[in-house]
């Protein structure tokens, strides 16, 4: 019986302090919200909204009407989706498809099946901004994210993300609102699940570019998909597009395959490789 | 009531009684419920990485040359068809490759890796990144059957299975089944045609290289209507370092211009050139004022 305790406290010991680690490795799992599911746009997909303007500085404001009215004109203005190319950020976040996350501690993805299968990847693993050469600029932009545990109760409440590093051009809806040419965008969310309801994605997101005057947050929100195994489609642009783009200038192709103008008044593309006429 | 442990030294009998048996028991059982949950993250090999095409061409089977060297097991119909392909290819009489169109390769064809393919494990899914075309797999290993309705697609609907072939508790293999599948798709860029009808079905095995865990293989066996028995051939992969993502945009990068049937390429000027000697230009019928 001597012997009874001291034996029984040395196991508990050794077996507490195997847990840590046991736990650690399980925790880290665990402490990520839930975000799996098929995400659906639950907000309007236009940034300006409920009468708030863009504060575009004056310059920007030319840029967009002019857009408005390339549009209005059949041409794609700053659109770079009409040519089957990527929405980018912060466009991709209305969610014209739907979304879906992976988490893991390194790396978030967010994968978007529109325009072709778009996607996010942003860092989690602690890296710095990449130096010069060590990245490529995209429409998505490079993310550099961090988990943050907002009430201290040992799980991630909030993912932050700044975004940088872009090409273009750019818009953030499918008005052709643009953003700045120089593509020195910087972004910044805060995302997270609804305190009330699980099933709800807030992205706050905020833009810094050089076509406003100011620094522009708006909040995007997704609904998750209730069901458990919801179907995943695939958005091939080329399947449908009829758009060309000869020389700077578009061009539909109809449906009998003629070369057709997107606007009154276009002028035929310039054929002056070709030696013989027309088919 | 008593549990008998073993004897101590002194040949006493070692008792734990219920007030100490308890919490032992407790963090006995905590402990392996966590370790098995952190156990089922580990099973998984190593697969989060970029992997490039080891294979320095990018034909079908990449142990043979390309073309008719390849071999293929097709039937005399779709035989035929890949010949009429080889033609025209070579004459550039009409359009064969789908990716022209920045049309995606689909399965198998994307397998071919014409750029790195990314691959994220999770427990429910495996996922397959192609930047090349923009296309993504979602190989499901959540344990589920067949749906009863799938809308096909170029990279079809795929369904996996972990294998732990030499019982240590850790997965060696993924094992996949591809069905459900859209075309047009060709096994590679030279018009080595899948039956029309779509009915593919492709058996696939995933799995690192034992000696070497920079060495990806992919052992695909394709069943197809145009083939006369199951085709069966191994790609590789080897996992880069410090990887750069870049965006492949195929329509910014596409220099064909489809028109009708017509298949034109685009100067580094943007303007419109003939692919072949005397093909006229397109017909500008719609079109009110020359130029």
């Amino acid at each position: 019986m001597r012997y009874a305790r001291s034996i029984g406290l040395m196991v508990f010991a050794v077996l507490l302090a195997m847990m840590p680690a046991a736990a650690r490795a399980a925790d880290d799992l665990s402490k990520y919200p839930n975000l799996k599911g098929q995400w659906h746009r639950a907000s309007p997909n236009r940034w300006e909204s409920g009468g708030a303007k863009a504060p575009l500085t004056d310059e920007y404001r030319a840029v967009y009407e002019a857009n408005l009215k390339a549009m209005a004109d059949g041409a794609p203005g700053d659109m770079a989706s009409w040519y089957c190319l990527p929405q980018g950020m912060p466009m991709m976040m209305s969610l014209y498809d739907p979304m879906e996350i992976i988490v893991t501690p390194e790396i978030t993805y967010m994968l978007i099946s529109h325009v072709n299968d778009s996607y996010r990847r942003i860092y989690t693993d602690g890296r710095d901004w990449p130096a010069e050469g060590d990245y490529e600029p995209t429409f998505a932009g490079y993310s550099i994210g961090k988990w943050i545990d907002g009430n201290g109760d040992g799980r991630y409440d909030v993912l932050e993300v700044e975004t940088r590093y872009f090409k273009g051009p750019r818009v953030y809806d499918g008005t052709g609102l643009p953003l700045h040419h120089d593509n020195q965008t910087v972004i910044k969310e805060r995302i997270y699940l609804d305190k009330a309801n699980p099933d709800l994605l807030n992205d706050d997101m905020t833009v810094i570019d050089h076509a406003l005057t100011r620094p522009w947050s708006v909040t995007k929100k997704a609904r998750r998909d209730p069901r458990p195994r919801p179907m995943w489609q695939t958005s091939v642009c080329a399947e449908n597009n009829s758009m060309v783009k000869i020389g700077r200038d578009p061009y539909y192709v109809s449906q009998d395959g003629y070369l057709m103008p997107v606007k009154k008044g276009q002028r035929p593309p310039d054929l002056r490789y070709f030696n013989s006429s027309p088919q | 009531m008593r549990h008998v442990l073993p004897r101590s030294a002194a040949g006493e009998t070692v008792m734990f009684g219920p007030n100490l048996i308890r919490p032992v028991v407790f963090v006995a059982m905590l402990c392996a419920s966590t370790a098995a949950r952190a156990h089922d993250e580990s099973k998984y090999p190593d697969l989060t990485a970029q992997w490039g095409r080891a294979h320095p061409r990018a034909q079908w089977d990449p142990g043979k040359p390309r073309g008719l060297q390849q071999e293929a097991p097709l039937t005399p119909e779709y035989q035929a068809i890949f010949e009429a392909n080889l033609a025209a290819l070579r004459a550039s009489t009409h359009d064969v490759d789908p990716q022209v169109r920045c049309l995606p390769s689909g399965m198998p064809r994307m397998m071919i890796a014409y750029e790195p393919l990314e691959i994220i494990v999770t427990a429910q899914t495996t996922y397959v990144r192609v930047d090349h075309l923009s296309e993504t797999r979602r190989i499901y290993t959540d344990g589920r059957d067949w749906p009863a309705q799938v809308k096909p697609a170029f990279e079809g609907y795929s369904i996996g299975k972990w294998i732990d072939e030499d019982g240590d508790g850790k997965f060696d293999a993924l094992e996949v089944e591809t069905r459900h599948l859209k075309g047009p798709r060709f096994f590679d860029a030279d018009g080595l045609p899948m039956h029309k009808d779509n009915r593919t079905v492709i058996k696939e095995r995933i799995y690192l290289d034992q000696g070497n865990h920079y060495l990806l293989h992919a052992q695909i066996t394709t069943i197809d209507d145009a083939l006369t028995r199951p085709w069966t051939v191994r790609r590789d992969y080897i996992r880069k370092h410090k990887p750069l993502w870049p965006e492949y945009l195929c329509n910014e990068a596409n220099h064909h211009v489809i028109i009708g049937k017509e298949r034109y390429f685009k100067s580094a000027d943007g303007l419109l050139m003939p692919i072949r000697k005397g093909q006229p230009p397109p017909d500008l019928r719609y079109f009110a004022q020359s130029r």
